[in-house]
């Protein structure tokens, strides 16, 4: 009993070493959990200020605005993501909370990127005045709840924290898209959304708790270790329930990322919320669920490097793989949670208990493979099946969008088959990342590169555009791309910003679009080049042929507002370049137009951030 | 009596979880009532939960998912409340702008 007691003393203390660090009970040191996750505390904190504050009669006059905006702001102070590119030695990676987290390059950046946006998006919100005065405060409630999950996405190093992280970003999303009361489309597109998305978190639920009965773990390098010795052994009934769980995961994930068959409530949510929630949708919703996704297939296709997490141990690595009911053997175990302890669990495993569940065969191109290779390395089997489902579900989604895009009236439902289309090409580099991720780490770390240069380049495109959309929104009260007709001669300093944004969108040499669809279509050739997979050849040249595609829908618009003559019943609109208004459309659009005279310090910051997301 | 007698597996209770999401996918995918749609959801999360459950007992098997098992049921819980109340609310905000929650009606937008 006296062994017990102390362990579990040792236990707690260990938790709590583990949380804030060596020093005082006051003290936090600064690479402790809590230190780095200083960021979304101070979220946290924001949210429940603005909701405390309006209790007092000083906090009604105040405008939750500016709270919001030192909240977010100084949390992007305190991660300060430009160090990136000074010094990537500070942004090692490092296992937080016991493994449930992972802060390394790649996180800082999604993050940054997001609490940027997070900036950005709360002074559009406020100029475009889209919340009213009393509601303002619930939407910033909502908009920073969502990038605290979303945050957490980026960095999730453990299935329950996706799944936490897909829910805390997804629930104030729905109550975002429905935020117009008494709207016949709102309510609609709240609904449909919520429901489809809760759907999708349920499967996505069920396929990681049995993923977790399959290889006893939830921690992803864990996991990528169980994979890389039980694969090999197992039995087609199992590996059918294993391809099964993936493929629940894949449509948990494809559903935030508005993949194909999950697309459909895109264009639905966008037509009826306001431009304002499209525009947090489709930027932060798409950048981290893309994050979430590399997080995925890197913790589960690849062994991560055990001399790097071995300076942090992981409690709940250990916790797992011992008698959870004496503590005393638990810390008795080595630190390291990596590959060397799972040795002597390579025998056997009775396979009775995952009894395969009869349900429809879902015949995906990966399938069959990893029945057939099972005698090779585990691992190499589970990144060719998601190698080929990513690469299938990015090249369905790419083109459909793009085509789907071509007939449509309304501006934000053209823009959202547009999203779906991007997210698709963004995709595009992931198989790419899975084909070399063993082979040649450092092309694969380039892939990953390249999205996150395309994550960036995207945000200022699409903030840009759904800016423009907002504010013509406000002026005129149409969002149908006919209406637009002549918007030349009215008010062309924003005409010609939008014609900017447009050819960036479809990626004409010298705009940012250019840049990006040429950073993940590089990394796709390069992947291809090195291993000789014939579906990256395809991902290819499906890739370019989209661009011609996406060609035709964004010249229509551009086409409608400076050649059309202007509509004779149109009242007046006016939507000078220098109001408040357009300066904030020139400031996304002197990024999308200039990107490319620097582009070489976004090249050199995400090259600092993937450096070690593969562990090389 | 000798069915009475067998010992329980894990697989009895991935049966009674799989049960629960198949019922659950069933629900949403044909009730026209909305708060019959969140009941499937819930039915799918809770096969789910019951799976973890199974899978983190020590007294079914010997390699378990352990503490995590019971853990991830927890915050399943936790967020299957969170998000059944903002479905709830939303239901409700449709209700107030069609006068039904019949999901049907939600035709104006064409996915």
């Amino acid at each position: 009993m006296e062994l017990v007691a102390s362990s579990l003393f040792d236990l707690v203390s260990d938790v709590i070493r583990d949380t804030k660090g060596i020093g005082g009970w006051l003290s936090i040191a600064p690479d402790s959990s809590v230190g780095l996750f200083i960021p979304e505390i101070l979220l946290c904190g924001t949210i429940l200020a603005m909701l405390v504050l309006r209790l007092f009669r000083l906090g009604e006059k105040l405008d939750m605005f500016y709270v919001a905006l030192i909240g977010v702001g100084a949390a992007l102070l305190v991660l300060s993501p430009w160090r990136l590119s000074e010094n990537a030695e500070l942004f090692a990676r490092r296992e937080l909370f016991t493994g449930l987290l992972v802060y390394d390059g790649f996180s800082v950046f999604i993050r940054g990127l997001l609490l940027g946006f997070g900036v950005l998006f709360l002074v559009f919100a406020k100029i475009s005045g889209i919340p009213s005065r009393y509601d303002s405060a619930d939407i910033y409630t909502l908009v920073l709840g969502a990038t605290l999950g979303l945050c957490i996405m980026s960095a999730a190093n453990h299935l329950l924290v996706v799944f936490m992280g897909v829910e805390m970003a997804s629930v104030p999303s729905y109550a975002l898209a429905g935020m117009q009361k008494r709207d016949r489309k709102a309510s609609e597109a709240a609904l449909k959304f919520a429901v489809y998305g809760a759907g999708a978190a349920g499967i996505m639920l069920y396929g990681i708790s049995l993923l977790a009965g399959l290889f006893h773990t939830v921690h992803l390098p864990t996991l990528a270790a169980q994979i890389s010795t039980m694969l090999p052994q197992m039995e087609t009934p199992e590996l059918m329930v294993a391809a099964l769980a993936g493929l629940m995961i894949m449509a948990g994930l494809a559903y935030k990322l508005s993949a194909f068959p999950f697309h459909y409530w895109i264009p639905d949510v966008f037509e009826g919320a306001p431009a304002e929630v499209g525009a947090f949708l489709s930027i932060a919703s798409k950048a981290a669920a893309l994050a979430l996704l590399v997080r995925v297939v890197v913790g589960m296709g690849t062994l991560p490097d055990s001399s790097e997490t071995a300076a942090r141990d992981s409690v709940v690595a250990r916790a797992r793989q011992d008698n959870p009911a004496t503590p005393a053997d638990l810390l008795a175990q080595a630190p390291p949670a990596q590959s060397t302890m799972y040795v002597r669990h390579d025998e056997e495993h009775a396979a009775a208990e995952t009894e395969d569940h009869p349900r429809e065969d879902h015949a995906t191109p990966g399938e069959s493979d990893s029945a057939t290779s099972a005698t090779t390395d585990g691992l190499e089997t589970a990144r060719t099946f998601m190698a080929k489902l990513i690469a299938l579900i990015a090249i369905v989604t790419c083109t459909f969008g793009n085509l789907a895009a071509y007939g449509q009236k309304n501006i934000k439902r053209m823009l959202a088959y547009s999203t779906i289309a991007h997210a698709g090409f963004m995709m595009m580099a992931v198989p790419a990342l899975l084909a070399v991720a063993d082979s040649h780490p450092q092309v694969a770390a380039s892939a990953v590169s390249g999205i996150a240069i395309y994550l960036v380049i995207y945000l200022f495109m699409n903030l840009g555009a759904f800016a423009i959309v907002a504010f013509l929104r406000n002026e005129m009260g149409s969002e149908q791309i006919d209406d637009y007709a002549g918007l030349l001669k009215c008010c062309p300093g924003i005409t010609l910003c939008f014609v900017v944004i447009l050819f960036s969108l479809i990626g004409l040499p010298p705009l940012a679009g250019f840049i990006a669809k040429f950073a993940v279509l590089a990394s796709v050739a390069d992947a291809f080049r090195l291993s000789g997979h014939p579906y990256l050849m395809g991902v290819l040249v499906v890739g370019v042929l989209n661009t011609a595609i996406s060609l035709i829908y964004y010249l229509r618009v551009a086409r409608v507002m400076t050649m059309l003559p202007e509509p004779e019943s149109r009242v007046p609109i006016s939507l000078p370049l220098f109001s408040v208004a357009g300066w904030y459309v020139l400031a996304m659009t002197i990024p999308v137009a200039f990107l490319i005279v620097n582009w070489g310090s976004l090249h050199r910051t995400a090259t600092a951030a993937v450096a070690h997301l593969l562990g090389s | 009596m000798a069915g009475l007698l067998a010992t329980i597996t894990v697989s009895h209770y991935l049966a009674v979880g799989a049960f629960f999401f198949v019922t659950g996918v069933l629900c949403m995918a044909t009730k026209r009532n909305a708060l019959g749609v969140l009941m499937g959801i819930e039915l799918v999360l809770n096969g789910a939960n019951l799976n973890f459950i199974a899978f983190g007992s020590q007294y079914l098997r010997e390699e378990t998912l352990g503490l995590d098992g019971q853990l991830i049921a927890l915050f399943v819980i936790i967020l299957a409340a969170a998000e059944a109340a903002v479905a709830l609310a939303i239901a409700l905000s449709f209700y107030n702008a069609h006068s039904t929650i019949d999901v049907d009606q939600g035709d104006e937008l064409k996915g």
